[in-house]
């Protein structure tokens, strides 16, 4: 447990110190300046997508963006020659980002209170927010693995949004009927969608249910089955084979 | 403090074995070089006993335990220095020990490290403006943090200029003499010679030679002895076998000769290496 804190105290220092929470800051601010423009009623539609965007897209950029600079510097090397497990490491990585997450609720929140007088059910955006994060952080994590650069990371990123997101926002939009629409739930940002929409908006109890049930068995079975056991191959990879 | 018996690994992508079955032993507080050409499988080995690859077929035994069987307090007894420079680029030197420092349970003071690697003036730059031996410099400290009790150093003084090479050879003797265990790999041979009580070659995943610098030179090596002396004012050299330097001959020699040079005939460890492996060192 302390080992896991000095990782997630130190993961947070160098988001910092390697400027990605400055990024991350640009972003809620441009999320904030779109806000402006918004009348409070259009806002409460609006704003599921941001935190939607947050907790699902800049999540796994960001844990790209910290797997891609520790590898680049070889820092993963000298972690793992230290009694940190594997379990800690990755864990930290979840923890930072979902804190990271929260951060963008409080953030986001207090300025559409104060700019708009936005109030939302926070009570169901929290623990939506957090299931989403820690799922996302994990599938950021698998598609790192599979990144030589961070070109490739993009390239990575770019392809999980076309093929699972494209089409939740295709159906936010409208532009996807509502029959097919039913059956993206399967997609991990389309359940972070409607987890996340409950903020805003009266949804299927059931919905809910299946939705924290998917997310959590889907985080469970890929870090127990690929990023768990693939996290081994990808520091031998790191250190020179 | 270290053995291993019959230790086979295949990368899992790769047909055949990198590591064909070795065999040594590394003692207590020693420092164990261990020496071979490019791809040979040096490295394959040390990430093997830092327990950075798994799957490896044989056995190794770490303080008369299975390397398996320990967890992941086997991190609080060692301390590990890469050959390429280790650190986060944008904290300074001492974040980065800072950091590192509190994943340990048993730590030591850094100030007299820092200030004996010539590194306490630059504590608060950041990593990523340090040159490469100050980074390498960097790297020994992040090894000895834990006050380990083995050390596993992979071309620990590459990159460094004479005098701070001198102090890591300095630092890594006192090690020693502490009662600190070292498994070194490097292709300076005269640091393995100055540094070593033990060597080992790999050559293609075999080991074919192991022992003490000074047995291997003995064994490599001519048991003669060669005289240069002036004569009708050319230069002769004349190579006595020890046999002979008892001989009233050799005495002879000496005593009525203008004697320039005496030389034993035994090798150097880079003379053997290449004889052992076959491969020329470069650089």
């Amino acid at each position: 447990m302390d080992r896991l804190l000095v990782l997630v105290k130190g993961e947070f220092n160098r988001l910092n110190k390697y400027n990605l929470f400055t990024a991350h800051f640009v972003v809620l601010m441009v999320w904030v300046g779109l806000a402006w423009f918004f009348e409070a009623a259009e806002l409460k539609a609006f704003v599921p997508f941001i935190f939607l965007m947050d907790a699902t897209m800049m999540t796994i950029l960001l844990v790209g963006a910290t797997l891609f600079y520790e590898k680049q510097e070889h820092t993963i090397n000298s972690i793992m020659v230290s009694p940190v497990t594997g379990d800690q490491y990755l864990l930290s990585k979840v923890v930072v980002n979902v804190l990271n997450s929260f951060v963008t609720v409080v953030f986001i929140s207090a300025a559409l209170y104060f700019m708009k007088g936005v109030v939302y059910n926070y009570f169901l955006l929290v623990p939506a927010v957090v299931v989403v994060a820690a799922s996302h952080t994990i599938i950021g994590i698998w598609l790192s693995y599979h990144a030589k650069s961070f070109s490739s990371l993009l390239v990575n990123y770019i392809i999980y949004v076309f093929v699972f997101l494209l089409p939740t926002v295709l159906a936010m939009l409208g532009i996807i009927g509502e029959a097919a629409a039913r059956f993206l739930i399967v997609l991990p940002p389309d359940t972070a969608n409607i987890l996340i929409s409950a903020m805003v908006r009266e949804v299927d109890p059931w919905r809910l249910v299946f939705g924290y049930a998917y997310l959590i068995l889907l985080s469970v079975v890929l870090y127990r089955y690929i990023v768990r056991p693939w996290f081994d191959w990808y520091v031998m990879r790191e250190v020179g084979v | 403090m270290i053995k291993v018996r019959n230790l086979r690994y295949k990368y899992p992508n790769n047909r055949e074995y990198t590591i064909k079955g070795i065999d040594f032993e590394i003692r207590e507080g020693e420092i164990f070089g261990f020496l071979g050409p490019s791809a040979a499988g040096k490295s394959t080995t040390q990430k093997i006993l830092i327990r950075l690859l798994k799957g490896y077929e044989g056995e190794i035994e770490y303080n008369g335990k299975s390397l398996l069987s320990y967890r992941d307090d086997f991190y609080e007894d060692i301390g590990v220095c890469f050959e390429m420079p280790i650190s986060f680029s944008k904290l300074t030197a001492m974040e980065n020990l800072e950091f590192f420092k509190k994943l340990y349970r048993r730590t030591v003071d850094v100030e007299p490290l820092l200030k004996r690697m010539g590194l306490w003036e630059d504590r608060d730059k950041k990593a990523g403006e340090y040159s490469k031996g100050m980074k390498i410099r960097l790297n020994f400290i992040r090894a000895m943090l834990n006050n380990p009790r083995v050390l596993f150093l992979d071309e620990p003084t590459n990159g460094l200029d004479p005098v701070n090479a001198r102090i890591m050879k300095d630092m890594i003797l006192e090690f020693k003499e502490r009662g600190g265990t070292v498994f070194l790999t490097s292709h300076i041979m005269s640091d393995v010679d100055e540094l070593c009580d033990r060597v080992a070659f790999i050559v293609d995943g075999l080991l074919r030679e192991e022992d003490s610098p000074r047995n291997l030179k003995l064994k490599y090596g001519k048991r003669t002895v060669k005289v240069e002396y002036k004569e009708n004012g050319n230069l002769v050299a004349r190579e006595f076998g020890m046999a002979e330097i008892r001989t009233p001959a050799f005495f002879e020699l000496l005593q009525s000769k203008e004697i320039e040079t005496i030389h034993s005939g035994e090798t150097t460890l880079e003379d053997i290496f290449i004889q052992v492996t076959g491969v020329a060192l470069r650089g």
